[in-house]
């Protein structure tokens, strides 16, 4: 973690559990209460901080990142809360035209 | 907008008791049985597909359904090659069809209290003897105002135990393990932070491979991204890594070297290996070795590449139609079939990566599957 600066709430959280000694409570992608609770922030570059070795085009890793809450910030969350999102675009190169916004219900 | 109130303990007990229905009636066998001696590979794609290629013809050769929801579709075969054991539902239910006929023969929950939910990500295999099934699982208590994140567990079902097969016996693992293999000994070996040998009977661990924290001077630690737990004919158990090697003692980025490598466990013998094999110029998914000659490897995500790991060397490229996440070879080594992502099974010739053909699956995106190659 020292070469990374927190800059929201969340990463604050992460540095808080660092110094208590916690980070076995706050790991990333073994703590599956939602989405939401991943840490994972999604391949925006990649590991040269370019985009070549991303997928391409980026709609192949569509059901890759979503299913496993890769794309926690992107794409609403099909394992717990909105599972089902994509249940009218089973193919996601031909019905992505039925994919659309979520929006949290009042409960 | 006002709607009826979500009781996460209801919805829990509704979506189980669908699964159970679902499991006890769906049996959409289509196609003949497999026979004996023949080379299958099994892959999965949305909705609920779970398709048995005949590598042969490289055709469709029939598709069985699996009952819930489709991710991730971690297909494990059992080895005598009659079922495939496969993680669904959204990571909730591990589900085995007998691959004849079709006809659900086993099914676990994941979930083992009203108010927990666990999730089983990538983590399965089986007994070499195909009687048990061993899956890791990370459950999470699910109250009114808070939910309390669960220690991992390793959770062993018996393979006869049929629909609503409950664990017989459970013990406790590190978390961030991804993927597992069983060796020919009976242990399993993990990866996780590090890469572990596990006994199914007592649930002792040990580091077989140090991974995360490696002694390795000069080198940053490896960036791995293991979530296909590949049962390979050659029987390796590998786990490719990108590193930086400086240059020196200043650790100069600017100056690294970049580094591709893996981490293998020989499931047959327990032997363990360290490798670079190449210059980091792109990133691969999965990699294999052939099964015709150990010393060439093969990855896969936006090109097919085929390395020569001794001279560190890249051999040949092929350029893809789109990304793919899991490279295989077929038994004798002579074709190389890539799944993944979208909806169809690209397959190459695995001396000049010539493009052989593509095997359309009806039906949707494959995702995240682990395909799986078998001889029945």
């Amino acid at each position: 973690m020292k070469h990374l600066k927190a800059i929201n709430n969340k990463a604050h959280l992460l540095d808080k559990a660092l110094e208590q000694d916690k980070v076995e409570e706050v790991v990333a992608m073994t703590a599956l209460a939602g989405c939401t609770a991943t840490v994972d922030p999604g391949w925006e570059i990649d590991a040269f901080g370019g985009v070549s070795s991303l997928c391409q085009p980026m709609e192949a890793d569509l059901y890759g990142c979503a299913d496993p809450c890769w794309w926690p910030a992107q794409v609403p969350d099909t394992m717990n809360t909105y599972p089902d999102w994509n249940n009218e675009s089973q193919n996601s190169r031909e019905d992505w035209r039925h994919l659309d916004t979520v929006f949290p219900k009042d409960l | 907008m006002k709607t009826t109130p979500r009781n996460p303990v209801t919805a829990l007990a509704t979506a189980f008791t669908l699964s159970l229905t679902l499991a006890a009636t769906a049996s959409a066998a289509t196609g003949p049985a497999l026979v004996e001696g023949k080379e299958y590979m099994a892959v999965a794609n949305y909705p609920d597909q779970l398709h048995v290629l005949d590598l042969e013809t490289d055709t469709i050769y029939k598709t069985c359904h699996v009952p819930g929801a489709f991710a991730p579709a971690v297909i494990q075969i059992s080895p005598d090659g009659s079922t495939a054991y496969v993680i669904n539902n959204r990571f909730e239910d591990v589900h085995g069809i007998a691959l004849d006929t079709c006809e659900v023969v086993f099914q676990a929950s994941m979930s083992q209290r009203a108010n927990e939910r666990a999730k089983a990500l990538f983590a399965i295999s089986l007994s070499r003897d195909g009687s048990e099934l061993y899956v890791i699982q990370t459950p999470t208590l699910l109250y009114s105002d808070h939910y309390r994140v669960q220690d991992p567990r390793f959770v062993v079902y018996d393979t006869a135990a049929g629909l609503d097969a409950k664990p017989i016996r459970s013990y406790p693992v590190p978390r961030q393990i991804t993927v597992m293999q069983t060796a020919d000994d009976g242990s399993i070996y993990m990866a996780g932070a590090d890469i572990y040998k596990f006994d199914p009977h007592s649930g002792a661990i040990e580091s077989a491979i140090v991974a995360r924290e490696w002694d390795r001077p000069l080198y940053a630690p490896p960036d791995v991204l293991s979530v296909w737990p590949l049962q390979t004919p050659t029987r390796d158990f590998m786990t490719m890594y990108v590193t930086a090697r400086f240059q020196d003692e200043s650790y100069d980025i600017e100056t690294a070297d970049w580094i591709y490598g893996f981490m293998n466990v020989n499931l047959k013998t327990g032997e363990t290996e360290v490798v670079d094999f190449a210059e980091a110029i792109e990133i691969y998914f999965t990699g294999m070795r052939s099964p015709k000659d150990r010393n060439l490897l093969y990855g896969v995500l936006n090109r097919l590449a085929k390395y020569d790991i001794e001279k560190q060397e890249l051999l040949a490229v092929a350029e893809l139609d789109h990304s793919y996440y899991v490279v295989f070879l077929n038994g004798d080594g002579s074709k190389v079939y890539l799944a993944g992502t979208w909806d169809n099974v690209a397959v190459y010739d695995a001396d000049s990566l010539d493009k052989i053909t593509n095997i359309r699956l009806p039906g949707g995106d494959m995702g995240t599957v682990t395909p799986q190659i078998f001889v029945r």
